[in-house]
């Protein structure tokens, strides 16, 4: 085997631009399927971190009545738990409301929230801290939608408990940052307590978020949904990013692969005499056949060394400064940072390396099987079909 | 001196298939070679020469009869067998070198070594001694396609009998060479024949080559015409 590699090692470099023309296509392969994937698992990463840290939590109590995809239901659907119900969870209580920035209307999701709170990551200090009657914090691109920013106040109406619409300013104290649209788009936060007082809804909540020590148990009225369950969508939807994804690499990494195939194919068909001098010295036929996909899958071994070459500095520097996204892409519906950090693991590595290596050698040893056929008297006289 | 053959063809008969039907290449040929031989296989063009020394050579088996070279019967050799014993026993030399082109001079010379279990110090000291045997010790790190067609030859010659053959089987080893060449590269081989005792098989066209031989065999149409031995060749050993 070891002689093999030497061999193959000798024939490839004696092959010149040919070898590096299969090295650097493999090699090419190599680096868009590791930068994919390990994009996707970057994103991935940092969507699931910013959607538990800015809106799930270790997972949500949602009031049985409550449907999140269906907006009619937010009326309705809200209750109330006992005090010793409530451990461990952030109540949050949402209501429909309308904002008229510049006289023009704009319906919105009125939240509520404990200002001290410390499961989500939501600003609400400047909440706490404000003294105008009612602090109200948005996101970017809700401050850009409805061209607010901080400081301005902007007429909200609401309908109370009975049903009764009621009218007041509200002051933006903050313009948060958040790459989670959901919290963002379309929703106005201010402290529950004040939108308790605006409703009459005391101790209301339509949903509460629980923190790491909250121990889900059964409350009738209400469902559970733990963070994997909230997550799904998002994992559902990378998921898919992912298999598109996949075509294209693969796609790559099929041509690759043809070309080697090609070369070999050629290889069995033009080297016959090179392979009759190595029977006729001696090397039985399946050391021939193992030399000439030894060949082959070196292809994908040299390639993974150009690879590195390549990819090791690019991947380190791509971890480390991230790929921006422009703006555009953020009408995404899942959470997706301007920039995403490209997280290149040992798995994702040696996963690539696997399947290029092995695919390599499958494709090398194919045509290099009709070797253990070849009659060597044809061979050496080179007249093989 | 009574010395054992090393080769041994008993109604030897080979048929290829073509077409529809057969060609009989070797017809019953019986044949005895002895340790020391240089003997060499003359005919004209399709008589049979190639055939019966890649039988020798177990590249290829008989369809009929017998070869048993160095005692074993070629039709009863595994893969693995017939290619150890071309590996240790029988060197090779073609009408067109076959050198391997990525390789340099001494690569080539030692590939057959790298095939057995000799260390590097071993091979190394190994092929120098060959490559001066054909006077080509300065040139071990050139590439084959730096060599003229004698030094080519001489280099698979070089290849052929580094690991000590008993038997060294040449295809028409003269047939690209000048004159000049062919007599340098026979009076090597003669010369290695003589200090090492290797059983050496031509097969010919060439006069040149004809004027070195000690047996000369003729063949014509896969049949043995005639077996002579040219007594003032024979050196006496
Ligand atoms: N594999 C084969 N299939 C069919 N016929 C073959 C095959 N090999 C050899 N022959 C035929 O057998 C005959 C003997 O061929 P061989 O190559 O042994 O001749 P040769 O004496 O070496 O001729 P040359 O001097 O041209 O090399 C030829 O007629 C050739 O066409
Ligand atoms: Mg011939």
């Amino acid at each position: 085997m070891n002689l093999a590699f030497q061999l193959a090692y000798k024939n490839l470099m004696g092959a010149g631009l040919r070898t590096w023309l299969n090295v650097g296509v493999l090699s090419f392969s190599f680096i868009i399927i590791i930068f994919y994937n390990g994009l996707i698992d970057g994103w991935n990463e940092q969507a699931k971190r910013d959607s538990i840290a800015w809106e799930y939590g270790y997972g949500q109590l949602l009031n049985s009545e409550y449907d999140p995809f269906d907006p009619f239901t937010i009326l309705d659907g809200h209750g109330t738990l006992k005090e010793e119900q409530r451990k461990n969870l952030t109540p949050i209580l949402i209501r429909q409301a309308s904002v008229y920035p510049d006289g023009r209307m704009l319906s919105v999701a009125l939240k509520g929230v404990d200002v001290n709170q410390s499961t989500l990551e939501l600003p609400i200090q400047a909440l706490k801290e404000s003294t105008t009657a009612i602090p109200a914090m948005i996101g970017e691109n809700m401050a850009n939608a409805a061209k607010l920013k901080e400081g301005d106040e902007v007429l909200l109406r609401w309908r109370d408990k009975g049903g009764t619409f009621d009218a007041a300013n509200i002051t933006i104290v903050k313009v948060f940052d958040t790459d989670v649209p959901t919290v963002d788009n379309g929703q106005i936060w201010i402290p529950i307590q004040k939108l308790w007082d605006m409703t009459g809804l005391q101790n209301h909540a339509t949903l509460f978020v629980a923190n790491e020590q909250f121990q889900a148990t059964n409350i009738p009225g209400w469902k559970f949904q733990s963070q994997e369950e909230l997550l799904s969508d998002l994992t559902d939807i990378i998921a898919m990013k992912k298999v598109s994804g996949s075509i294209m690499y693969l796609l790559l990494l099929a041509i690759a692969l043809l070309a080697i195939f090609d070369t070999q194919v050629l290889s069995v068909f033009r080297r016959q005499k090179e392979i009759g001098t190595y029977i006729a010295l001696g090397m039985t036929r399946s050391q021939v056949v193992g030399l000439f996909t030894v060949e082959g899958s070196m292809y994908s071994l040299l390639a993974m060394v150009v690879g590195s070459i390549v990819g090791i500095p690019l991947f380190t520097y791509l971890a480390k400064t991230g790929i921006a996204f422009p703006a555009a892409s953020q009408d995404i519906g899942i959470a997706l940072a301007d920039r995403i950090y490209p997280v290149f693991g040992i798995q994702l590595v040696l996963t690539t390396i696997l399947l290029v290596v092995v695919a390599a050698t499958i494709v090398s040893f194919l045509p290099a099987k009709k070797i253990s056929k070849m009659n060597p008297v044809l061979a050496l006289k080179g007249k093989l079909q | 001196m009574n010395k054992e053959s090393v080769i041994i063809i008993e109604n030897v008969t080979k048929r290829f298939p073509v077409g529809e039907g057969e060609f009989t290449a070797l017809k019953n040929i019986n044949l005895q070679f002895k340790r020391g031989e240089f003997t060499g296989l003359v005919g004209p063009s399709g008589s049979g020469k190639t055939t019966l020394l890649n039988i020798i050579g177990s590249l290829d088996s008989p369809t009929e009869g017998k070869a048993i070279v160095l005692g074993k019967n070629i039709s009863d050799l595994s893969h693995q067998e017939s290619a150890l014993l071309r590996n240790k026993h029988i060197g090779f030399i073609f009408q067109v070198y076959n050198l391997l082109p990525v390789y340099t001079v001494f690569e080539n010379v030692e590939f057959a070594l790298l095939l057995q279990d000799y260390s590097k110090e071993e091979r190394k000291k190994m092929v120098m001694e060959a490559l001066e045997w054909v006077g080509l010790a300065g040139m071990a790190d050139k590439k084959p396609d730096k060599l003229s067609g004698g030094e080519g030859q001489r280099v698979a010659i070089a290849r052929a009998m580094v690991k000590r053959p008993e038997i060294v089987i040449a295809d028409e080893p003269s047939a690209n060479l000048d004159a000049a060449n062919t007599h340098a590269i026979l009076k090597t081989m003669k010369q290695l024949n003589e200090e090492l005792g290797t059983t050496f098989l031509f097969s010919t066209h060439d006069e040149k080559v004809m004027g070195y031989l000690e047996r000369i065999i003729h063949l014509r149409d896969g049949a043995v015409e005639e077996d002579e031995i040219i007594e003032a060749n024979i050196i006496n050993r």
